[in-house]
């Protein structure tokens, strides 16, 4: 980005993005709309990656395992210090709710785009969360306060029984769905523990475990909350998000189709309630169940974009990174975005390199097609631009689809035209999925809850003898094709270009790339 | 036309009447299947007798052989019959997390033999049939590739 096509005086001369994927991609891009110079960081395994070619300079932190480059703070602050970045934006996942990290951010004498270290620091415990917000009174999903120690199994079994069953055992310091099984019996119980101990244990280096009452069916519904440095806080909507598989979101809509205005008030409330028992401001998302008779009941804060940012700033026309960014820098939030008024109805599908044929089991291999969708209301968030090897260290998730119309059943209409456009090639994803769930009556309706990948798709359809004689005619006309033409197949590389144009742009690239 | 036999899923397959396919693009194998009135969009990837279609995000495996490569696939799969040794593979790359038994030990179907970590996902690898687990060839810490040998079953 050339200063002189710049903003005058953006939030900051040059940023750092501490991420990698499509969220680092989407963090540049708002800091080239602000003007502001960009600093990717990368590991070995993505050093052709797209966030690393499309920052203006990019910084190797180390090796391909994340716990070795993306999630090494001394790494990240020193590729802040070496490449003169002023601040230091976290994206999803890695650091983005690493306390520890936020505090080095801030000694280092840098910005952290994101709440304050010791907000990171109450929140990332969150039992003491559910304790505090319950305290502030704002209904959490019924349980346990304290942690189950495993080991002291009959005085746990006691207070679990109270509970109730089914349960989930949750990790204290977790979020992603790690840590997390459903516990039908009691005599289930040490098992689960022991499983989910190790699993939080590896993820997040913290093995503490909760207990909480299943609360099904339900629907995950989320207050994007938004909030300056000036004790402004603007709550956006929210999200629907129960179209999930393993405790993990795949389909993403704003707004909800179980929302009422009066419930959606009532929402709006409770999140900044939550939000009120800590020092907040940045960005933040507040996670509510709703059951059966519409009551909802907190689950959850996190104070960090969420892969699901842009339904909000579908519906909302902001650009939450931009505003981060900008309340980072210590700029208030305008009327502009405190009143902000809903419009249309958005929706996201994620694309996961998983095959939900094999219950969604990830996939490994490299993507060989790739064409993703454009047109009206249509945008395409992606960490890969073409054919690319998937690194295996990192999330399987390749792109996000998002559409916006007016309502939701034109959104649902664009959303089926642009999975048709969607080609990825290779690997198998969740695209037969998400083209699937479409046309499922229930999510068609707006009547569905987090059960619907168990109870409706349930490993997916058969195929069906109309697919399985088209795919036969595609492969029949592809290999009679590649059988009468065996040489023609390379002609993209032949040496005889058909015309002398063809032969002066061919000379032209050529003298065009760059030597290195 | 030709002795082109053409299977999914082991069953055997006509083609669809009336529809044809055309390239969008020939080398990202990006095509489109049309019958004049309806048309998809469709991903054909593959080479020789072994094709995968694409339609609808679904990857369906297409077998187009000739009589003479039937023969040869069939002598093949036969000698594969016997109920030899099984070669445990990983399906993925990833970390070995933990190996569940020991060489020697006889197993059951569905004994979960080891766990591999890939993707922040922790898979365990189950026996596909009972026997005795012979040739370790991993232990916790190691990470292996898609494909690689893990152990057999006797």
């Amino acid at each position: 980005m050339r200063k002189d096509e710049a903003d005058p005086d953006p939030p900051f001369r040059r940023l750092l993005v501490a991420n990698r994927g499509e969220i680092a991609v989407r963090v540049l891009r708002a800091c080239h709309e602000l003007g502001i110079e960009t600093v990717a960081v990368y590991s070995d395994a993505d050093v052709d990656a797209l966030h690393t070619r499309l920052a203006d300079r990019a910084e190797r932190i180390g090796p391909a395992p994340a716990a070795q480059s993306y999630l090494d703070i001394d790494a990240v602050i020193a590729a802040a210090h070496r490449s003169g970045a002023e601040a230091i934006h976290p994206g999803y996942g890695f650091l983005s709710e690493n306390a520890a990290f936020a505090r080095a951010v801030e000694q280092a004498g840098l910005v952290f785009v994101g709440p304050p270290a010791e907000t990171l620091a109450s929140l990332g415990d969150k039992l003491a969360a559910r304790r505090a917000v319950a305290a502030a009174g704002v209904p959490i999903v019924p349980g346990l306060l304290v942690p189950l120690v495993p080991g002291a199994s009959g005085e746990v079994a006691a207070e679990v029984a109270a509970v109730g069953f089914p349960g989930l055992v949750k990790a204290a310091a977790g979020g992603g769905g790690r840590g997390m099984r459903r516990v039908d019996r009691a005599d289930q119980l040490a098992a689960v523990l022991e499983g989910a101990g190790r699993e939080a244990l590896a993820a997040f280096g913290d093995g503490t475990l909760y207990f909480e009452r299943l609360i099904a069916p339900a629907r995950h519904v989320e207050v994007q909350l938004l909030g300056d440095r000036h004790g402004n806080l603007a709550a956006l909507g929210e999200r629907e998000c129960s179209v999930q598989r393993r405790h993990q979101k795949l389909v993403e809509e704003a707004p909800s189709a179980a929302v009422t205005p009066r419930t959606r008030e009532r929402l709006a409330e409770d999140a900044r309630r939550v939000a009120g028992t800590v020092a907040f401001h940045n960005a933040a998302t507040v996670e509510f169940l709703l059951d059966a008779d519409g009551s909802h009941y907190f689950l959850e804060m996190n104070t960090r974009l969420q892969v699901e940012h842009g339904v909000t700033e579908l519906v909302t026309g902001l650009d939450l990174v931009a505003w981060q960014i900008r309340v980072a820098a210590g700029e208030r939030l305008p009327d502009a975005v405190l009143a902000n008024e809903l419009r249309g109805h958005a929706i996201e599908v994620r694309i996961y390199a998983e095959d939900p044929h094999r219950d969604f089991a990830p996939v490994a291999g490299k993507v060989t097609a790739w064409r993703m969708p454009a047109g009206p209301g249509v945008r395409v968030d992606a960490g890969v631009e073409a054919a690319a090897p998937l690194p295996i260290e990192y999330d399987p998730l390749l792109a996000k689809l998002l559409v916006h119309a007016d309502d939701r059943p034109a959104a649902l209409a664009r959303l089926r035209r642009a999975l048709d456009e969607t080609i990825v090639g290779g690997v198998q994803t969740d695209l037969s999925f998400l083209r699937w769930l479409v046309d499922e009556p229930g999510f068609a309706a707006g009547a569905y809850d987090t059960g619907l990948v168990a109870a409706r798709w349930a490993g997916g359809p058969d195929l069906a003898d109309d697919q399985r004689s088209l795919a036969a005619r595609g492969a029949l006309e592809a290999r009679l094709g590649a059988d009468a033409a065996p040489t023609a197949a390379p002609r993209s590389t032949g040496t005889q270009p058909a015309s002398a144009w063809a032969a002066r742009a061919r000379a032209e690239a050529v003298s065009r790339r760059p030597s290195r | 036309m030709s002795d082109l036999e053409i299977t999914v899923d082991g069953f055997i397959v006509e083609a669809a009447a009336g529809w044809s396919l055309s390239w969008l693009d020939r080398d990202a194998g990006i095509a489109r299947l049309t019958d004049g009135t309806r048309s998809e969009m469709c991903l054909v990837e593959g080479s020789g007798s072994d094709w995968v279609v694409t339609l609808r995000g679904r990857r369906i495996p297409v077998t187009v052989r000739s009589w003479r490569e039937r023969v040869l696939a069939d002598a093949e799969s036969a000698t594969r019959q016997a109920g030899g040794p099984v070669v445990i593979r990983a399906t993925l790359p990833g970390l070995v997390v933990g190996v569940a038994v020991e060489d020697g030990a006889e197993v059951g179907e569905g004994t979960i033999l080891l766990t591999i970590e890939a993707m922040k996902m922790q898979n365990e690898v189950r026996a596909p049939r009972a026997g005795r687990v012979t040739s370790i060839s991993v232990m916790a810490g190691h990470t292996v590739v898609a494909g690689a040998s893990l152990l057999r079953i006797e």
